[in-house]
């Protein structure tokens, strides 16, 4: 590959400076300059790490080190920042902890890895994708972008997240969903809980599947949609008076409801194996 | 016109937008008129580009098997078992010997008696054949066991539950799509069973070095 | 004969091969595999420069596509349906990657890479020789990631600049100023891989 031969405009100024927090504790901040819509990256096994949306072309990383045996690794490129906390050798849990709060441009796409961290983010308009074995995940107030989740077991809140094109993969992790409309809603979960309270709006399709894990969606009167909801081996319950679908359902075992609301403007399928599915109407 | 300027527009030259005082300056300059051929050029055989590589035959080899076990695909009762579903990501590949793995969803077969009318649901059936395997194979996931063994026993169980719920949930939505043959939505519960299972080895291998 | 061929021998439709797809036909999937296979991953490698990456893709292409042939109702062609989903592979993976799917928006000073030389009286010349699809391929793959995804979309793949400013999420202003780019950045390419073949004889 023949090297890039203009320089680029995307120029990185760092600004570390370490000092002493606490016992053992050291701080460190980067600040870095950033085109538009930056790709930034954060890898933080062990630790919580928080997203804000701050000025245009900077992204800056204030990160509290809990030992010397990790280190921070970061690199950036053109309009990209990767930030990784380094695990060095002999390094645990406890001292390889790293607490992050990072600020980027609210176009940012961002990218977040940790194992047992919470993770948080607000305010932005990028895609955001996050992977975590017990993380807490958190994204609030966000619109216009993808938002991908993946989690093992830690709970997942989502809320006021409009516009998205969202999927939520979860193993044992409750997935919580409020305010949170757009064209592709998805969550798959097996044992955790999806618990959705919001108009299905945006003439989008929301699909809630878990193995064992209950669903419930709670939804206004005015709320515009068609329904699928059944349940293999666990209840299912609805709170409204459904029109018939124009294509006859039919189900072969199982418990199951199907119909539409106003004008049907959103698809709202609610699938499970065992767990109990309720279709709430909201109360004003 | 100087070459500044046209330089500045060329990009609507090269669009169709043409007037009497760019020709005439592409008249009247060689570097210009060089540039502006050579962009058509590359524009013009850059089209040659679109169907010009072929994959290898492993990508449709690889593509069959996800299918099969996906249950998108039939099976004819002759066809070699398709691979776990897990293990067409490169990363994971190492798992499974190439020629060791076993079916997943096999023997799923979906016919129309003839004059079938009637909605789709109504009319397929599912034969399973005999003998054959629909929970994952436990090869795969005792040498996904053996990987995580370096990780703290506590994180080890974690892993271990939910190989098991995952399974579980492979388990119960093919015994959903035997007794539903045709249900798109079984099929999309087995379709989702999958994404986790991918996921769960995804996020652990990749996590694999630390505790 | 695999069963593709012997579909192929019978004169299957596309459209054919779709509704036989549907029900779960092996060998519907594998004749609309063939049909297309070297459109997507040829797509998948001009925007990667990576063979087995390419693979990768064109797979996972195929796989969403093919999950999702229920749906499919022919209110556009399904070859049209099937390149978009995978561009849109691509560009979720160079995302995910961290790669810029598109050059950010700078204000270039100065000479333009393989721009008209500015010296009067220095008549800047032509690519020698008519340009082969090798030669370009080349230069294509040595093209940095963002302009060469927007390259390889619009005058490989032939989207309009709406298309590709919704798909990668940039203005259209943006990608026209960057196809040209790329278009200079190309033409600077061949002429030193060519002045270097021609060093070296």
């Amino acid at each position: 590959m023949i090297a890039v031969s203009w320089a680029p405009k995307a120029v990185t100024v760092l600004a570390l400076t370490g000092l002493a927090f606490g016992a053992g504790e050291i701080r460190k901040e980067l600040h870095f300059k950033v085109g538009k819509r930056p790709m930034v990256s954060i890898n933080n096994p062990y630790g919580p790490v928080v997203v804000r949306a701050g000025a245009p072309h900077q992204v800056v990383v204030s990160a509290i080190l809990h030992s010397d045996k990790v280190e921070l690794d970061q690199s950036s490129t053109r309009n990209r920042v990767d930030v990784i906390s380094h695990l060095l050798a002999g390094s645990d849990q406890n001292t390889g902890l790293v607490e992050y709060e990072v600020q980027v441009p609210p176009e940012a796409d961002l990218t977040v890895h940790s194992e047992n961290g919470r993770i948080h983010i607000e305010n932005l308009q990028g895609d955001i994708a996050t992977e975590g074995s017990d993380s807490s995940v958190e994204v609030l107030d966000c619109a216009n972008g993808h938002v991908h989740v993946k989690t093992l077991n830690g709970p997942v809140n989502l809320s006021n997240v409009r516009n998205g094109h969202i999927e939520i993969v979860s193993m044992g992790g409750d997935v919580l969903l409020s305010g949170v409309d757009g064209p592709w809603v998805s969550v798959n979960s097996n044992t955790g809980r999806i618990q959705y309270a919001g108009n299905f709006g945006d003439e989008g399709e929301y699909d809630f599947t878990s193995h064992t894990g209950d669903i419930e969606a709670v939804a206004p009167a005015f709320a515009s949609i068609d329904v699928v909801a059944r349940s293999n081996q666990g209840r299912v319950e609805n709170d409204f008076s459904l029109e018939p679908k124009h294509t006859p359902f039919y189900v072969k075992g199982g418990n199951a409801f199907a119909g539409t609301l106003n004008k049907a403007a959103s698809s709202v399928k609610l699938f499970s194996f065992s767990g109990r599915i309720h279709l709430k109407k909201r109360q004003n | 016109m100087n070459c500044l300027e046209f330089e500045r527009i060329l990009p609507e030259v090269l669009e169709g937008g043409h007037t009497t005082e760019r020709q005439a300056h592409l008249n009247s300059c060689p570097a210009c008129s060089n540039l502006l051929a050579d962009l058509k050029d590359i524009s013009l055989q850059a089209k040659t580009l679109a169907d010009s590589a072929e994959p290898s035959p492993m990508v449709w080899n690889a593509l069959e098997a996800q299918l099969r076990s996906e249950g998108l695909i039939r099976r004819p009762a002759a066809a070699a078992p398709a691979r776990s579903p897990w293990f067409r990501r490169s990363k994971t590949v190492w798992l499974v010997p190439v020629v060791a793995a076993l079916a997943i969803v096999v023997g799923i077969k979906l016919y129309h008696p003839a004059g079938a009318g009637e909605k789709q649901q109504a009319v397929k059936h599912i034969v399973v054949a005999p003998g054959q395997t629909v929970r994952p194979v436990s090869s795969d996931d005792q040498q996904f066991l053996n990987t995580m063994a370096t990780r703290r026993p506590a994180r080890q169980a974690r892993y271990r539950a939910d190989m098991d719920d995952a399974n579980a949930f492979i388990h119960d939505a093919e015994q959903a799509l035997k007794s539903n043959p045709g249900d798109v939505y079984a099929q999309q519960m087995l379709i989702n069973a999958y994404e986790q299972k991918q996921m769960l080895y995804d996020l652990a291998v990749d996590r694999s070095s630390l505790q | 004969m695999t069963g593709a061929k012997r579909l192929q021998g019978d004169k299957l439709t596309e459209a054919e091969a779709i509704e036989r797809a549907k029900q779960g036909d092996g060998e519907a999937f594998e004749f609309l595999y063939h049909l297309h296979k070297r459109r997507v991953y040829s797509l998948c490698l001009r925007m990667t420069g990576n063979t087995a990456t390419a693979e990768d893709l064109a797979q996972e292409a195929f796989l969403q596509l093919f999950r999702k042939i229920a749906t499919f109702r022919g209110e556009s062609a399904f070859s049209t349906w099937l390149h978009r989903m995978s561009v849109n592979v691509v560009l979720m993976q160079l995302r995910k990657k961290g790669l810029p799917v598109v050059p950010i928006e700078e204000t270039t000073e100065g000479e333009e890479e393989g721009s008209v030389k500015k010296e009067p009286g220095a008549p800047d010349e032509r690519l020698a020789g008519s340009l082969d699809r090798l030669q370009l391929q080349r230069a294509v793959d040595e093209l940095p990631p963002g302009y060469r995804t927007i390259f390889v979309l619009h005058d490989v793949e032939g989207f309009e600049h709406n298309e590709i400013a919704e798909m990668v999420g940039c203005s259209i202003g943006n990608s026209k100023s960057q196809l040209h780019k790329a278009r200079l950045k190309l033409r600077e390419l061949l002429r030193t891989n060519r002045a270097e073949k021609a060093g070296r004889r």
